[in-house]
């Protein structure tokens, strides 16, 4: 019965987001929050385990200001207990520090676990490290980009996307495993399970909690600026007639492709 | 200074020992290898400024990502590098993220640029969504980040030195058991001067033939949303363009039934001019095209094709 960690982030929904018309920066204030994508997928894998195969599925989450209807939302898809851990300094976080700060609540609170689940990258940062960053952490293997997953025996063997193809693999557990969005369908809570999951344990943590101090999460890549990157368009809008316009479509692809043919 | 670079091939550590010797310009480049080069890779290599070459035992590599970060981590220390630059394949980003947390490093994946600045190095990657740079210091010693510099030719030079090196890892194995490779689809999207590229928009696989031949009569290519290749499987992964696919340049790229969310833009922005059919006069894609058709490409892509083909006959 493998007990699975999850690790989900809660990132701004990039979607939405709008840069401010002159700095350009992002306007973070503005934004709602959400739990990043390929978590949820690393979440409904590690059910789907748990529906198979029996054992625990937890649920740990690190930010500045970690949301806990958000993490409810995990609790109500199927976790069964969640720890959370929010303080200001992890505002700045990079991958050393979150890895850190995560690696350190599983080590104070979940001492036996067989599998962590994580997204193979973040909906914000995009930055792929938290996965291969704890498995150096506890000194266990662990595999990227996957997009199937089988768990028995002792270990799993793990389907993974790369450049050039798919390459089956396998390891012993424990073991770290990242997945992308082509993995599964994560599920959507009913009313009921939205219910059942008030009754759950969330845990809500501080850094002392788990023997840390700020000085232990300082990033160690510091982001000093973000920019909306910009692209110069002409933006003209045509409407009109469907054989006007379809007319006017060849014109211009004519004339942008040129000579070539 | 000195730099440290690994690509899983020859031509990608090449490509980032040009990189940097454009860049920040290291005394020394040492790279890593778990294959022997050939002659002509290790004069590729040199030209791009590898003064020395360690190759490692190809199990240090077969053994797993922990494995190899293990070697590279080893080489650094040994070497006293101040940097680690490894080629931003997938692979290379789980290696490099691996790499980073043994050597207690400052690390950025995927950067797009990498610069000195007084004693840290300053890089730049995309964030959220891609429609974002963000700016990062990394200030620690050695710092890790990993990069795919755009191609270029590197004329050959001297062979660099090559020292056959055993590192002894006891790191945690992954086993490989098979690879499945897909049929090949033949498109070098990146290279391509004009591109079509397919939505969902469109409602069946087959009318996607309808953007087939829109391509084949003006010599495009045809690319896709991530859905299409993705979820529906209605075209090859390798079409794919954006975020988590490829970024593709054309002269000209023709959006078909696509929303133009972030994570698709950062895989076209660089294209010259950009046209697309939407019945959303407020896609996203609006602001981020030169000309924007608000109609149905039901309607108006059959009549388009007749009257390009007249166009081009004449
Ligand atoms: C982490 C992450 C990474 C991602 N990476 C990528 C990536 O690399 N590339 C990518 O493309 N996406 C990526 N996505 C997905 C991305 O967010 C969007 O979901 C996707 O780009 C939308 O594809 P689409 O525009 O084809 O579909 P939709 O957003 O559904 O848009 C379809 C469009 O077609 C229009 N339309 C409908 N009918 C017609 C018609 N008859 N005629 C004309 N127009 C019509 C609609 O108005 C609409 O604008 C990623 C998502 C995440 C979370």
């Amino acid at each position: 019965m493998p007990d699975v960690v999850v690790c989900v982030k809660q990132t701004v929904d990039v979607y939405q987001l709008k840069p401010h018309p002159e700095t350009l920066a992002p306007q973070i204030g503005q934004a709602q929050w959400k739990n990043s994508d390929f978590d949820l997928n690393a979440l409904e894998e590690a059910l789907r385990i748990r529906e198979k195969h029996g054992g625990k599925v937890y649920v740990v989450s690190a930010g500045h200001d970690v949301k806990p209807l958000l993490v409810r939302e995990c609790l109500a898809m199927g976790a069964d207990e969640a720890f959370v851990l929010s303080d200001p300094s992890l505002e700045k976080a990079d991958g050393s520090a979150t890895a850190k700060v995560l690696s350190s609540i599983i080590k104070a609170k979940i001492p036996r676990w067989d599998l962590i689940l994580c997204g193979e990258a973040s909906l914000d940062q995009n930055s792929y490290q938290t996965g291969p960053r704890l498995a150096e952490i506890f000194n266990v293997p662990h595999v990227s980009y996957v997009t199937k997953l089988e768990v028995g025996g002792g270990g799993i063997k793990a389907w993974r996307a790369v450049e050039d193809g798919v390459e089956v693999v396998s390891c012993n557990l424990p073991a770290v495993v990242t997945v992308g969005l082509e993995i599964n369908t994560p599920r959507l809570p009913s009313l009921l399970m939205i219910r059942a999951a008030q009754r759950k344990p969330l845990n809500e943590l501080k850094l002392s909690d788990v023997g840390l101090t700020s000085n232990d999460v300082m990033p160690k890549a510091e982001t000093v600026e973000i920019k909306a990157l910009k692209t110069e368009r002409k933006k003209q809008k045509f409407e009109g007639k469907p054989e006007e316009l379809a007319e006017r479509l060849a014109e211009l692809i004519i004339s942008n492709v040129g000579g070539r043919r | 200074m000195k730099a440290l670079v690994f690509g899983e091939k020859p031509e990608q550590t090449a490509s980032l020992a040009a990189y940097l010797s454009k860049s920040i310009q290291p005394e020394t480049t040492y790279a890593a290898a778990f294959t022997e080069y050939s002659p002509t890779e290790l004069e590729t290599v040199g030209g791009a400024g590898v003064k020395k070459i360690y190759v490692l035992p190809d199990k240090n590599w077969h053994a797993g990502p922990a494995s190899t970060a293990h070697a590279l981590s080893e080489l650094a220390k040994q070497n006293g590098v101040d940097i680690v630059v490894v080629y931003a394949s997938k692979k290379g980003n789980e290696i490099a993220a691996r790499t980073a947390q043994r050597l207690d490093a400052s690390y950025a994946s995927e950067v797009i640029s990498v610069e000195r600045s007084g004693d840290a190095f300053l890089v730049k990657r995309l964030v959220l969504g891609g429609g974002y740079v963000a700016s990062l210091l990394l200030r620690h010693r050695p710092s890790v980040v990993s990069i795919k510099p755009a191609s270029e030719n590197i004329v050959p030079g001297d062979k660099p030195v090559v020292e056959r090196l055993n590192i002894v890892s006891d790191a945690p194995e992954v086993k490989f058991l098979e690879s499945i490779k897909p049929e090949k689809a033949h498109v070098d999207l990146e290279k391509a001067g004009v591109v079509v590229a397919v939505g969902r928009g469109f409602k069946k696989k087959e009318d996607l033939a309808m953007a087939e031949e829109l391509a084949r009569i003006i010599g495009a290519e045809v690319g896709c949303s991530r859905p299409i290749s993705g979820d529906l499987k209605w075209l090859e992964e390798e079409r794919h363009i954006g975020l988590s696919g490829k970024r593709v340049r054309p002269s000209l790229y023709i959006a078909l039934g696509i929303s133009g969310q972030v994570q698709h833009l950062v895989g076209m922005r660089d294209s010259k001019t950009v046209i697309a059919v939407n019945t959303d006069p407020n896609a996203p894609m609006a602001i981020e095209s030169d000309y924007f058709f608000v109609a149905d490409l039901y309607k108006i892509l059959p009549i388009t094709i007749e009257s390009l083909k007249k166009k081009l006959v004449s």
